[in-house]
């Protein structure tokens, strides 16, 4: 199992429909694809499933999202009760995320210094997010976690990405990205030193198990939304140059020349905006390169839709071999 | 069915090209590619072939666990629609000496090419691969010498020119692997015929062509329209508040009965819970699209009589010419499926508005149920299939 989390300090740029479309794509290409939903906004999950399940999830009946799960730790009743991994497709499952995760912040933060006196009770609450996707991964025997988490540098985030392998960012080409990315590298190096740390303090027969906290940056993926309509072509080429230095800065601690946004290894992909795509996959909830003539994919959508599923299928791909896995 | 005898016997033949071991129990590609391979028959042996799971390469039973799941499994490599035009299978369990297995009985078809998810699959020998032009254009013309479906026979007097290219080519799009669209070399003539469409032997369109890419397919098909009247009572003597022809390709007229049906419907928002607050409508749209789409599915096109939608004020009615076909009888409905229009069958999934076969109407009866409308109604004789949609109970 590998896990992947997108991570971003800035808001909209198109994170979760990132994370929900490259989900679809693994199943699709056969790799068995779990999609865990740690942002307290739970936009994931309102994109895989419709209201009406969605309201089952969040019911007092079912209590079966990712809150439910971590209950009985916020109540100190006990430990994380098993996640449910909720069915979308035949290879794709989703721990459902829910508004009420916010509550679990404190819980985090109080919890962060309590794991250098070495407490047990305190490592079950940091590790909780790793261990409930390694049960839920297990549940499904999924080879690949996806990991969509909210834009801030809190205690949830900080417990969400120090269950990941990887991170991806993605970017907007505009000044609150490249500014969260000066943020966001520090804050990274902070969290995986700190959690190192930790670790050491950790007594060997806890029988708890707990991540490496490699969060390991892959690389970026720029979002082009419509940032050329609204502003002028000088700004946004202004802000693509930087991208590559600030990057290497925030993220790799090196300050070597950069290259162009093209040219740049740490470039996973320039997406383009699929305008007349997504407000027909989210009508037909479904994923854009899956959209039919039924949909109202016709004339020349058909090959929009096309062109869309070979730039997530290269995309997949390029991120899956990082994380060691093929995609066909 | 094939017996254990027959069975034992073409095991022990081990350089048989009618029969395909495997050991895995959940390879749905390599399953899914030798059904493909077995209904094309490129080999021309005219008798089914197998595929036997749970055994290794000798054909030795390795003694799986064939449980009701597995077999259901392999009875949905037909109905998720991933092989095209729908194959003929049988899927069994059989007791072997060395232990069970479980084994799918693949007839070869009366309309290859088939497909698996866009690439032509056939067997040649021990091998097994996705077929060359050449072997596919053998495939297309050993079709045309079968006895066949109504919906790929030829229509005598229409040419290629009463068809819509620009139509077939983004059509073409959906359901043929990028790569070999990439690598083509074919004509036209070939496209179409490849997927049913086209005649080469007559040289003119095929009726499924005509219906999907025909600029005007009621000039030869008399009865491809829908019939839509909008009535203000329950008897169809009154005067109707609107009514409509609806003809043209198979995807406009799809379109247009979205819309007509989703004009229709009246839906108005109640709130059963603090969280929810439903939409709740005289009839389920689902419910209405389930039953259309078998309608324009499963009628005999050979019928000058239109699919006729009368939407009075308590009921809807939908009418299909042609009553049931093949092995589906009133009391199997639901269970059974049988394709008098199999190419047609084929298309309505390529278009996406079939996602899973055969289960059409078990929608339409629970989604009925769930917005609390009393049952469908079905009357169904030799000539006509009839749906009668009970309003919402208020």
């Amino acid at each position: 199992m590998k896990t992947i989390a997108f991570f971003n300090n800035k808001g909209g740029v198109g994170k979760t429909s990132l994370v929900y479309h490259l989900a679809w794509m693994y199943a699709d290409r056969g790799i068995r694809t779990l999609a865990i939903d740690l942002d307290p906004q739970a936009n994931l999950s309102a994109m895989f499933l419709d209201e009406e399940r969605l309201a089952d999830l969040w019911d007092d009946s079912e209590r079966s999202t990712i809150y439910d799960s971590l209950l009985p730790l916020m109540n100190r009743t006990g430990d994380i009760a098993p996640p449910h991994v909720e069915q979308i497709a035949e290879k794709l499952g989703l721990v459902c995320g829910n508004l009420a995760l916010s509550r679990f912040e404190d819980l985090l933060s109080e919890n962060w210094p309590k794991c250098l006196d070495g407490q047990q009770a305190a490592f079950r609450v940091i590790t909780a997010f790793h261990r409930i996707i390694e049960a839920a991964a297990q549940a499904m025997t999924a080879e690949l976690v996806l990991i969509d988490v909210g834009p801030n540098l809190g205690a949830i985030n900080r417990s969400a990405l120090i269950a990941s392998e990887q991170v991806v960012l993605p970017l907007a080409p505009d000044l609150f990205s490249i500014q969260g990315l000066k943020n966001l590298g520090p804050t990274l190096q902070d969290w995986r030193k700190g959690w190192r740390k930790r670790l050491d303090e950790l007594p060997s027969n806890a029988g708890i198990s707990a991540p490496s906290g490699n969060m390991t940056p892959i690389g970026y993926v720029v979002m082009q939304h419509g940032i050329r309509d609204s502003r002028p072509v000088k700004a946004y080429s202004r802000w693509m140059e930087k991208i590559p230095g600030v990057y290497r800065q925030a993220l790799l601690n090196e300050q070597e020349q950069p290259v162009s946004v093209t040219e740049d290894p740490y470039t996973l992909a320039l997406l383009k905006h699929y305008r007349s795509l997504m407000p027909l996959a989210m009508e037909a909830n479904k994923p854009m390169f899956f959209l039919k003539p039924v949909d109202g994919a016709i004339g020349a959508h058909v090959e929009a839709v096309r062109a869309c599923y070979n730039d997530f299928h290269t995309l997949a791909r390029k991120i899956a071999g990082y994380a060691g896995i093929a995609v066909s | 069915m094939i017996t254990k005898e027959e069975l034992t016997a073409l095991m022990a033949d081990l350089e048989s090209d009618r029969i395909e071991r495997t050991e895995s129990v959940n390879n749905t590609d390599k399953f899914s590619q030798a059904v493909c391979a077995f209904a094309n028959d490129l080999p021309n042996h005219k008798r089914p072939g197998y595929l036997v799971i749970g055994v290794d390469k000798l054909g030795k039973p390795c003694g799986i666990n064939v449980t009701e799941q597995l077999l259901e499994n392999l009875g949905a490599l037909r109905s998720n629609g991933n092989i095209q035009p729908l194959p003929v299978i049988h899927v069994a369990k059989i007791t072997l000496e060395g232990g069970d297995v479980a084994v799918v009985e693949v007839q070869p078809s009366d309309l290859p090419p088939l497909r698996y998810k866009g690439q032509v699959w056939v067997r040649v020998g021990p091998r097994k691969a996705t077929a060359s032009e050449q072997e596919e254009r053998i495939l297309t013309e050993k079709r045309i010498s079968k006895a066949r479906s109504y919906d790929a026979s030829p229509v005598g007097e229409a040419s290629l020119t009463d068809l819509s290219l620009t139509q077939f080519q983004a059509y073409r799009q959906e359901v043929i692997d990028p790569e070999v669209i990439a690598a083509n070399h074919r004509s036209v003539e070939d496209q179409l015929a490849s997927l049913r469409f086209f005649d080469n032997q007559h040289h003119v369109p095929t009726v499924a062509g005509m219906l999907l890419f025909g600029k005007n397919p009621r000039f030869y098909l008399p009865g491809a329209y829908i019939q839509f009247l909008r009535l203000p009572g329950n008897t169809l003597t009154d005067r109707p508040d609107d009514e409509a022809e609806i003809s043209g390709d198979l995807l406009s007229v799809l379109r247009e009965l979205d819309i007509r049906v989703a004009a229709n419907i009246q839906k108005r928002p109640e709130s059963t819970s603090i969280l929810r607050e439903k939409n709740t409508a005289d009839y389920p749209d689902v419910a209405i699209r389930e039953i259309l789409l078998n309608a324009i599915m499963h009628r005999d096109y050979q019928s000058n009589t239109p699919v006729k939608l009368y939407w009075f004020s308590d009921h809807i009615e939908i009418h299909s010419p042609g009553g049931l076909y093949g092995e589906v009888t009133p009391a199997t409905l639901e269970k059974r499926s049988s394709y008098r229009n199999p190419v047609l069958a084929e298309a309505m999934k390529a278009l996406g508005y079939v996602n899973r076969y055969g289960y059409g109407i078990q929608r339409a009866k629970s989604a009925m149920e769930k917005n609390g409308n009393p049952p469908i109604q079905f009357e169904v004789d030799e000539r006509i299939f009839l749906a009668t949609l009970p309003v919402r109970n208020v």
